[in-house]
């Protein structure tokens, strides 16, 4: 942990304060009255588990959202934003987790977008634009992006390396950065902490998020620490398990459910082989009772390969077999039929109907079982997902309601609950507890060893290191499209998993 | 003053969805055209009156039908026109007038129909063409070919009438019920009832909510997509059948009013153009509208063009009304 | 979102246009096989080459078309359709019929007047979509509507008569000078491509939610967009009542689908965000190129529409697959 520096720069007037704000969606607070301040010519991180508000705390201060109460401050005074560009006015850039780029477009048109240079007659020259983008990102100590590339073109960690480039460009006086190191390899997080050295000496705000404790003790000046929507306390220094309590509110071994006894090493989906658009030669065995995980940096493979398991991608190479026999699987109704579900990343576009009620949702995988020759039996329908509505403590548990008004949480547990109807005997997680409240995620914890312990295979896929080292009996790593590393619990932490990931040719020298 | 959004939320309450709310405005903007018009041309509202604008309206609903399927997995089908105008000149020159030849004649003539509709239901969900490329491609497809074996009309079968059996049982009338009202009441039924109590149904409203989310929890959005294009194609044949039948010959161009007709009776019926919301009962209750509305229209003798013209701004003053709906919640 | 493997060669310039820009490559390969197909068909049936009264009037004829195409492009660019083409044009060429004689400055002065309506209709369609936040599709095909009305009101019968000076600084007979315009509208796509308003509407239909983080004033771009296209609808009127020589309030009702066929032929995404515009252009000629193979092969004329819904369908499936085969490279 670095000590706070002294002497550099003036502390009197913070360059950002977030005083008490409160921000809701839907019924669940996702702030509660946080607040926190940076400085100038400082590195500010805020820590927090998955769901404790630091990306909403970001949003609000870089003007994506605004705040149900409370206040933003820049210099001391009290700011309105109404957007992301009434924040750039103040100086305040932002990198957010869902990237801006225009994805049809340049690189260069994304750089440069309404600051491009003119010819004599007026018109924008692309030519010179070119040139402008090149010597931008070459000014910054990015080398393998040509700024000609179309951004649909280039893979997340470049994108997420011009997004960063795009806003440094722009001589921020305060940087935001919410999650910025979650796709980048080893050397482009060192290039990155580079600029914000940068940054620092130029006497600038850096602020930015993390959940990864090595990269915030390397290069945060202070950090402070939320719970539950609320800020825990601010540090200059303080060590990493008195950190990741104060994060969890609760003793380190007590946070997670003992995993169930591996009792048989049955195996229920077996993958050889498997190649496709982002898949190289993967083999993994799901045994019965086992949790396994996969872990790595984002937009290495794991997506695409949990799809190819699902039957939801194309596979041009390799095969599947189920309980021992080759089963093939061109669409997810053929996995459905072999016993496999699917319950994806992003609930809101990959998972539920929102404006649909909850029964509907519950009921979407399972249609043959409360139909009679085509015909919706009713009572059947609000049976079931009403057994389900209980089992899962799903609230409110009104059936009608539309699953757009429930809580991240409770969204969540409408889509496990749909798959727990299909009583599937293989089960793949992917980052099911990201943006969910910590109470919820405890719920999924328990139900995933529930599940484990019933005989079923469970496969996750956690963006949180510690969650994989904490639930899993083995852990896969992913890099590049390969598997990379096999850990084997106990005794795997979060560094192993991290350490196994990062290491890969990068845009920057 | 009260907000909108506040009255909306009160409304919920008592069970009436904005879903449900929108079918209800229709009903009731059928019902005030009937007022009004009334007022302007005294006799409008009478019996008589009020059955020969339902038994137009009974067409466009047919059409709207298709349309109604397709638009609520986020599609559309502009091959409405020539699909019914092809279906109701292949009647006359297949059946030659004849009842004989009817139960052929129909076959052949709705499944036309079916196949237009199969076509453009692969093309949009099997080759991912737009929907608004591969109806718009039909509807020349089946002009081409309906000029082309007709000779533009002047081949000898064309001048033609419909069969009997089919003129009668649009004309006809079971206890002073038009035929063609009955045969349009028994389809509200029937479609209400899939769209409302069958896995299609609630196949085709996921796929319109989210084709994602559908396709990964099982369901075969292509096969359910082109499958609602085939039925477009039949319901459109259809209607061609039963216009033909209504006035005895069929005719070029008799197709064309339909298309705007069709998908301004989904939009009034609050079926929502992305996909995923609406239902047929507010589209009958929307084409009744419409039709109504023309009516009054003709009755004012109001012109050609003006008709145009208050067409198009109460379409317009129709939507602005769903619209702020939408934009304050 | 894909694996990047280390790339031992950097792609050269020629390579990215390739690679972005497919969609123009194809339209123009296109025009090209298109007029060499027509050469073929006309030498076979003259026993010559295609002299200059073909060009001539080949080049007239699309004239409207490259317009309406291009105007429609930038809707579809802002990820939006536009139905009242059609109308737009009837309004033009009615105007254009009855107003457009005496002297020099005062058709001038009337030609500038109908481009200034023609963008207040876009910009009455730009507001409702872009304020009123409505659909596009409904919008147009109510606003289309009243445009039509209008036009007729102008307008009821066809007539009226264009100046043969008009007509010949427009659409001259003897030789093909309204290649200028062409080149014209040329310029103007490229102005278009380097200005902020251009740069502003292709942003907007890349991604609305990101083009406004990136300060992009998404509402006056969307009006905007409407706006010009209802300027080159216009301008499209004047055009067809030029090479008409008199005025026909609904000559003008084709042009609407016909301009989403340019756009589609051109390779522009009906999405939105990404094409050319020179590629309509391209698409505008193959749309008239293939209407002239028709007929120089001998095709019974009546067949025509089945023809071009074919080779429409032909096109976005072998583009779709093209395109997926280069971007696989």
């Amino acid at each position: 942990m670095r000590p706070a520096r002294d002497g550099i720069s003036e502390p009197s007037r913070p360059a950002i304060e977030a005083i008490r704000l409160s921000k809701a969606f839907g019924g669940v607070r996702a702030l509660d009255g946080a607040s926190f301040s940076a400085r100038r010519g400082e590195v500010h991180a805020l820590v927090g588990e998955n769901g404790a508000g630091k990306s909403t705390l970001i949003k609000l201060l870089g003007g994506r959202l605004r705040p149900d109460s409370g206040e933003v401050r820049v210099l001391g005074q009290a700011v309105e934003l109404s957007g992301p560009s009434s924040a750039h006015k103040f100086g305040v850039w932002t990198v957010f987790q869902e990237l801006t780029l225009l994805p049809w477009m340049t690189v260069a048109e994304n750089l440069l977008i309404l600051r491009e240079p003119r010819g004599p007659l007026g018109f924008i020259d692309r030519r010179r634009m070119v040139e402008e983008a090149r010597a931008i990102l070459a000014d910054m100590g990015v080398n393998g992006i040509d700024p000609r590339a179309l951004i649909d073109d280039l893979s997340l960690a470049k994108r997420q390396t011009v997004e960063i480039a795009r806003a440094i460009a722009r001589k921020p006086d305060a940087l935001l950065l919410d999650e910025p190191t979650s796709s980048l390899g080893e050397s482009e997080v060192d290039w990155l902490f580079g600029l914000i050295h940068q940054l620092r000496a130029q006497a600038k705000c850096v602020i930015f998020t993390s959940h990864r404790w090595n990269e915030v003790a390397k290069i945060a000046d202070r950090i402070t620490i939320f719970r539950n929507g609320r800020d825990i306390g601010t540090f200059s220094e303080i060590d990493e398990s008195h950190a990741v309590s104060l994060m969890t509110g609760q003793r380190l071994d007590a946070r997670y459910p003992n995993r169930p006894p591996l009792e048989e090493a049955r195996p229920m989906l077996e993958a050889r082989g498997i190649s496709g658009p982002g898949v190289i030669d993967v083999s993994l065995t799901l045994h019965a009772h086992e949790i396994l995980g996969v872990g790595g940096l984002a937009g290495h493979g794991h997506r695409e390969l949990f799809f190819s398991l699902f039957g939801a991608r194309p596979t041009t190479g390799g095969e599947i077999l189920i309980g021992g026999r080759r089963a093939r699987m061109k669409s997810p109704r053929d996995a459905v039929r072999f016993g496999v579900a699917l319950v994806p990343e992003d609930r809101k576009t990959e998972g539920l109907l929102l404006p649909m009620p909850v029964g509907v949702n519950l009921t979407l995988a399972v249609l043959r079982r409360i139909s009679a020759i085509g015909v919706l039996r009713n009572g059947r329908e609000r049976r079931l997902a009403g057994e389900m509505v209980d089992a899962l403590n799903i609230r409110p548990p009104d059936l009608r309601h539309p699953v757009g008004t429930l809580s991240g949480g409770n969204q969540q547990k409408v889509l496990l609950a749909r798959w727990l109807l299909a009583d599937s005997r293989i089960v793949l997680l992917y980052d099911v507890t990201r943006g969910v409240d910590i109470a919820t995620k405890h719920e999924i914890y328990d139900l995933t060893m529930r599940l484990a312990g019933e005989g079923r295979a469970v496969l996750i896929y956690s963006s949180d290191a510690e969650e994989l080292a904490h639930l899993c009996h083995r852990v896969l790593v992913m890099r590049e499209g390969r598997i990379a590393a096999e850990l084997e619990a106990p005794g795997v932490t979060a560094e192993d998993i991290v350490s196994a990931a990062v290491r890969e040719p990068s845009v920057v020298d | 003053m009260p907000r909108a959004s506040d009255i909306s939320r009160s409304l919920d309450r008592l069970g009436l969805t904005r879903d449900r709310r929108r079918i209800v405005y229709a009903y009731l903007a059928a019902i005030t055209l009937f007022v009004v018009g009334d007022i302007v041309h005294p006799g409008f509202a009478r019996l008589d009156s009020v059955t020969a604008v339902l038994t137009v309206a009974s067409f466009v609903g047919l059409v709207a039908v298709g349309q109604t399927f397709v638009v609520l997995v986020g599609g559309i089908d502009l091959s409405v026109p020539w699909v019914l105008n092809g279906a109701a000149i292949l009647l006359v020159t297949t059946s030659l007038g004849r009842d004989s030849l009817s139960p052929y004649a129909l076959l052949v003539t709705l499944g036309m129909g079916a196949a237009a509709g199969a076509v453009n239901g692969f093309a949009i969900a099997f080759l991912d063409v737009p929907a608004v490329v591969m109806t718009l491609a039909m509807d020349g497809i089946v002009e081409g070919l309906t000029l082309g074996l007709s000779g533009g009309m002047t081949c000898r079968a064309c001048a033609s009438y419909a069969p009997p059996v089919v003129q009668d049982a649009v004309h006809g009338s079971v206890f002073g019920v038009p035929a063609a009202l009955i045969l349009w009441f028994v389809v509200i039924v029937v479609v209400s009832f899939i769209l409302s109590f069958t896995t299609f149904g609630r196949k085709a409203y996921a796929i319109g909510n989210n084709p994602l989310a559908s396709y990964l929890a099982g369901v075969n959005v292509r096969l359910v997509t082109a499958f609602l294009y085939v039925l477009s194609g039949l319901f459109a044949a259809l209607a061609g059948v039963l216009l033909v039948g209504f006035g005895g010959q069929a005719s070029l161009g008799m197709g064309s009013p339909y298309l705007f007709q069709s998908i301004a009776a989904v939009v009034i019926g609050g079926v929502y153009m992305l996909g995923g919301r609406g239902h047929y009962l507010g589209v009958a209750a929307g084409a009744v509208t419409l039709v109504a509305l023309v009516s009054v229209l003709l009755a004012m003798n109001m012109p050609d063009y003006g008709r145009n013209i208050i067409y198009g701004i109460v379409i317009l003053l129709l939507l602005l009304l769903y619209g702020r709906e939408e934009r304050e919640e | 979102m894909s694996i990047e493997a280390t790339v031992a060669r950097p792609p050269t310039r020629i390579a990215y246009f390739l690679g972005q820009n497919a969609g123009l490559v194809l339209a123009l390969s296109m025009l090209a096989i298109a007029i060499i197909v027509y050469c073929a068909v006309y030498w076979f049936a003259q026993a010559a080459l295609p002299g200059n009264f073909e060009i001539t009037s080949t080049v007239n004829n699309t004239m409207p078309l490259v317009l309406a195409g291009m105007g429609q492009a930038f809707v579809v660019m802002s990820r939006g359709l536009d139905l009242s083409v059609g109308g737009v044009i009837d309004l033009s060429n009615a105007l254009a019929a009855v107003e457009l004689h005496g002297d020099v400055a005062r058709m001038v002065g009337w030609s500038a007047l109908v481009l200034l309506i023609g963008a207040a209709l876009g910009l009455v369609n730009g507001l409702l979509v872009g304020i009123g936040r409505l659909q596009p599709i409904l919008v147009t095909l109510a606003t289309l509507s009243v445009y039509q009305g209008l036009a007729i009101r102008v307008l009821p019968q066809p007539g009226g008569s264009i100046p043969p000076a008009y007509t010949s600084a427009l659409v001259n007979p003897n030789q093909p000078y309204a290649l200028g315009f062409v080149l014209l509208v040329g310029l103007v796509w490229w102005a278009f491509r380097r200005s902020r308003t251009g740069v502003s509407i292709i942003a907007l239909g890349n991604d609305e939610m990101a083009a406004r983080a990136n300060g992009v004033d998404t509402v006056r771009a969307r009006v905007t967009a409407f706006a010009l296209s209802g300027f080159m609808s216009a301008a499209a009127g004047l055009f067809l009542a030029a090479t008409a020589t008199a005025g026909d309030a609904t000559t003008g009702n084709g042009y609407t689908l016909t301009s989403i066929v340019a756009v589609v032929l051109g390779g522009m995404n009906l999405f939105g965000g990404r094409g050319s515009g020179i590629g309509v252009i391209a698409g505008a000629f193959v749309t008239t190129m293939i209407v002239n193979i028709l007929f120089f092969s001998n095709i019974d004329p009546l067949y025509q529409s089945f023809y071009e819904g074919v080779f429409l369908v032909a096109v976005v499936v072998l583009s779709a697959l093209i395109g997926g085969l280069l971007r696989r490279r």
